[in-house]
């Protein structure tokens, strides 16, 4: 899942400042599941941005949407965004930019950073597993990513500076090809650690866009 | 709502209906469905008279017709018998139910006097204007001005240009057929009208026609467009007569061209609203012979765009809502709640909007659902399953299809039990030959045939994979033959990439009665398998 992590309050308060009425508007998949932008966390800044503004009677509405990465559930907030000067979204980058792209005539404004693509390890534990390169290496590399786990994002490693199986960039951040090592020595399979993997096309990291197979026709009659 | 009686199921449906559209067929279409006595709000922009439309005081004064003038669609959820609408005047805002909603168009016309070269002026008029110019007696008082208003001189002659600058309608057909006899009803005039194409397949078209004819209206149908000649204050037509074999020529006071109808943004967005299909010249709704001609791919949402239509739409709208229960069939697709991961997939696909989200996971209306499978064959999670189509049961026909039969290929046929399944009985019941190891598997619509079903039959160890489905245009479910070839040509993709050859799997349309010519198909996708 796509983990995020709720934005220092001041930043949030300077952003809001100067609004009269805002709406916070939450995420019930991905966020939610982090902690960082479901039902629970829209209650809680908005309890926090009520204390902050009692004052200034800025008005915080709110509503936690199923997805904020689909339209059809953006569509819900249709008939209400017109009531609100700003919208305050704790949904994922994705989900933020759609918003913003669906009501682009209202301000909008993040309410989390989006941290990374990776696994729960326990309730508010999370860790980075992949970086959506394009060009999965899994398979060669003993499910385990050097992409997202060798600081130089090697293909083929390790490098010069591996340590005692750690990184040379700190003793506490594992070497990702150790790990390799490691994982496949003990499949048997280390022989696949000489092949060389041909370089990641880096390129590929514009924006992109992806059409299953089989739908190109119907994404077709869309356009 | 929902009350369980073995398979059936009672719905209870909201019994007030909508009418988008307050021009005089959207009047009408209310008159006519609050006389069946249910309760109509119209809204949009009045444009005609509600007393001349049928509605009577009672309708009006009781608010069994209650007009809102420009009050505008905004938001439509639910589905049939549960329409929830978001209605909206200017910043203002209203939630309201309803049980059906009717579309009534406001088409405008654009004039086609371009394609005949022609410019508009005092003797060049579009049919509109035309219209509005008997109306103000503007011809009559031209024949009494000229003395020529006596019953046997015919001074002042009207022509008409229709079905050359366009394939042409009964619609256009017929106002040019009315206007033509109303000039030649008027003392003084004569009408002619030039048609490419005269499209008389209206109620009382054919009767307006003769009625014409009678009159002394003169009808020439010349195999290409008249040659036209615009000068300042007159207009030559010719045509070559075939029969007499010389050129015809006539200088008419007046030309009248046809128009064309233009749909128009307003009632494009009224359809995407609404979630309908509009025909392929954009005009609503689809064309399907599956289905009443008023009614749209949505149950529940009808189309009103002329008179005949308004009465038609009331009697639909009776059957649908009667006294506000209707006992439906339960065994039509059900979304698992457990396995639904709510990915909208269904929701996109459902050419009869009939799946919705609550509680977190899809739901479908048993009175919207038609049944299809579209839905059950899209799904990511296989979370929906078809009362007669479940994939365990179709599972089993594609293993029990799958024989081997000594000399004959062994081939697997999905068939649209609305089309290819009648056709392939059909061959069989007249004696046409078919391989031996030929059979059918029957399937509700050729969208149920998944990607899985297909791939099994080859598993199983069939030859030849062949799926049948109604000719493009044709289906009933509006898109499920579309989804079917979508699905043939990915799979085929993938065969060849296996190194396997695309050949073994086919994709082919047939309606239910072309026997011959589904049998020879398949003798020919057989050949090409051995
Ligand atoms: S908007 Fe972002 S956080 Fe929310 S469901 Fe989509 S990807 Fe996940
Ligand atoms: S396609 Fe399947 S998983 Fe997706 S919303 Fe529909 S029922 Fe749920
Ligand atoms: S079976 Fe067809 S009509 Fe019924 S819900 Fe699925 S796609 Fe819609």
């Amino acid at each position: 899942m796509i983990v995020a992590e709720r934005k220092p309050f001041d930043e949030i308060r300077s952003m809001v400042a100067g609004y009269k009425k805002v709406l916070t508007v939450g995420c019930g998949t991905c966020v939610a599941v982090c902690l960082a932008g479901g039902s629970k966390e829209v209650e809680t800044l908005n309890a926090e941005l009520n204390l902050a503004f009692k004052k200034d009677g800025i008005e915080f509405g709110a509503e936690t949407l199923e997805r904020q990465c689909d339209m059809e559930f953006l569509a819900e907030l249709d008939t209400r965004v017109d009531e609100y000067d700003a919208l305050l979204s704790m949904a994922c980058g994705a989900g933020i930019q759609f918003l913003a792209e669906r009501f682009s005539h209202k301000p909008v404004l993040p309410a989390v950073n989006t941290s990374f693509i990776g696994v729960n390890l326990d309730v508010g534990w999370y860790e980075e597993k992949c970086r959506a390169c394009g060009q999965c290496v899994l398979g060669m590399t003993g499910g385990v990513c050097p992409v997202t786990m060798c600081a130089k994002s090697l293909f083929n490693g390790p490098c010069g500076g591996t340590n005692k199986t750690s990184c040379e960039i700190h003793t506490d951040q594992p070497c990702a090809w150790f790990k390799i090592y490691e994982r496949l020595a003990a499949q048997g399979r280390l022989d696949q650690i000489i092949e060389i993997s041909p370089a990641n096309d880096w390129s590929n990291q514009k924006p992109r866009t992806l059409i299953q197979p089989g739908y190109e026709e119907r994404v077709k009659a869309m356009r | 709502m929902m009350t369980d009686k073995s398979n059936m199921v009672d719905i209870t449906l909201n019994k007030d209906v909508l009418v988008v559209g307050a021009g005089s067929v959207g009047l009408e279409t209310a008159s006519k469905i609050a006389s069946q006595g249910y309760k109509v709000s119209v809204i949009g922009q009045k444009t005609a008279c509600a007393r001349q439309s049928g509605c009577t005081d009672e309708m009006l004064n009781s608010g069994t017709v209650n007009i809102m003038q420009d009050v505008v669609l905004e938001d439509v959820a639910g589905v049939t018998g549960d329409f929830r609408v978001t209605l909206a005047k200017g910043e203002e805002k209203m939630k309201a139910v309803f049980g059906a909603v009717v579309v009534a168009p406001n088409y405008s016309y654009a004039s086609l006097n371009g394609a005949y070269g022609l410019a508009l002026s005092d003797r060049v008029m579009s049919q509109s204007q035309f219209e509005a110019f008997m109306d103000s007696d503007g011809l009559k008082k031209v024949a009494a001005d000229s003395g020529s208003d006596a019953d046997d001189v015919e001074n002042v002659i009207v022509a008409f240009l229709t079905g050359f600058g366009q394939e042409g309608d009964p619609v256009s057909t017929g106002r040019a057929l009315k206007s033509a006899l109303a000039v030649q009803k008027t003392s003084g005039c004569k009408a002619y009208i030039y048609t490419g194409n005269i499209k008389v397949g209206a109620k009382g078209l054919e009767r307006i026609f003769t009625e014409g004819r009678h009159a002394g209206v003169v009808c020439f149908k010349p195999s290409v467009m008249p040659e036209i000649e615009q000068n300042s204050d007159s207009v030559k037509i010719s045509i070559t007569d075939p029969v007499v074999r010389s050129t015809i020529e006539l200088e008419p006071d007046y030309v009248v061209v046809e128009e064309a109808l233009v749909v128009g943004q307003d009632n494009l967005d009224t359809a995407t609203l609404l979630r309908i299909d509009t025909d392929l010249d954009g005009l609503l709704p689809s064309n399907n012979v599956h289905r009443f001609p008023v009614r749209s791919n949505r149950d529940g949402i009808f189309v009103a765009s002329n008179s005949v239509d308004a009465a038609n739409v009331a009697l639909r709208i009776a059957e649908l809502i009667g006294d506000g229960i209707k006992n439906v069939s339960a065994d039509q697709a059900k979304v698992d709640e457990e396995r639904c991961v709510i990915c909208l997939t269904c929701y996109r696909s459902c050419p009869h909007g009939a799946i919705f989200w609550e509680n977190g996971a899809a739901a479908i209306s048993p009175a919207a659902c038609q049944g299809c499978g579209i839905c059950a064959s899209e799904c990511p999670m296989d979370a929906i399953q078809l009362g007669d189509f479940t994939d365990e049961s179709l599972r089993k026909s594609v293993k029990d299809a799958v024989v081997s039969v000594e000399g004959s290929p062994s081939i697997v046929a999905f068939c649209c039990k609305n089309s290819a399944l009648e056709a392939g009985e059909a061959a069989a019941r007249f004696g046409h030959n078919m391989p031996a190891g030929f059979k059918m598997v029957k399937v509700p619509c050729a969208g149920k045939v998944d990607v899985e079903f297909i791939m099994k039959a080859f598993v199983e160890g069939a030859d030849g994979v062949m799926v049948a489905a109604c000719h493009e245009g044709n289906c009933k479910a509006e898109r499920g033959n579309t989804y079917a070839k979508w699905r043939v040509n990915e799979i085929q993709k993938r065969l060849e990439n296996m190194g396997l050859g695309k050949d073994c799997l086919c994709f082919t349309t047939i309606a239910s009665n072309m026997a011959g010519e589904f049998a020879a198909k398949v003798n020919a996708f057989a050949d090409k398998l051995a």
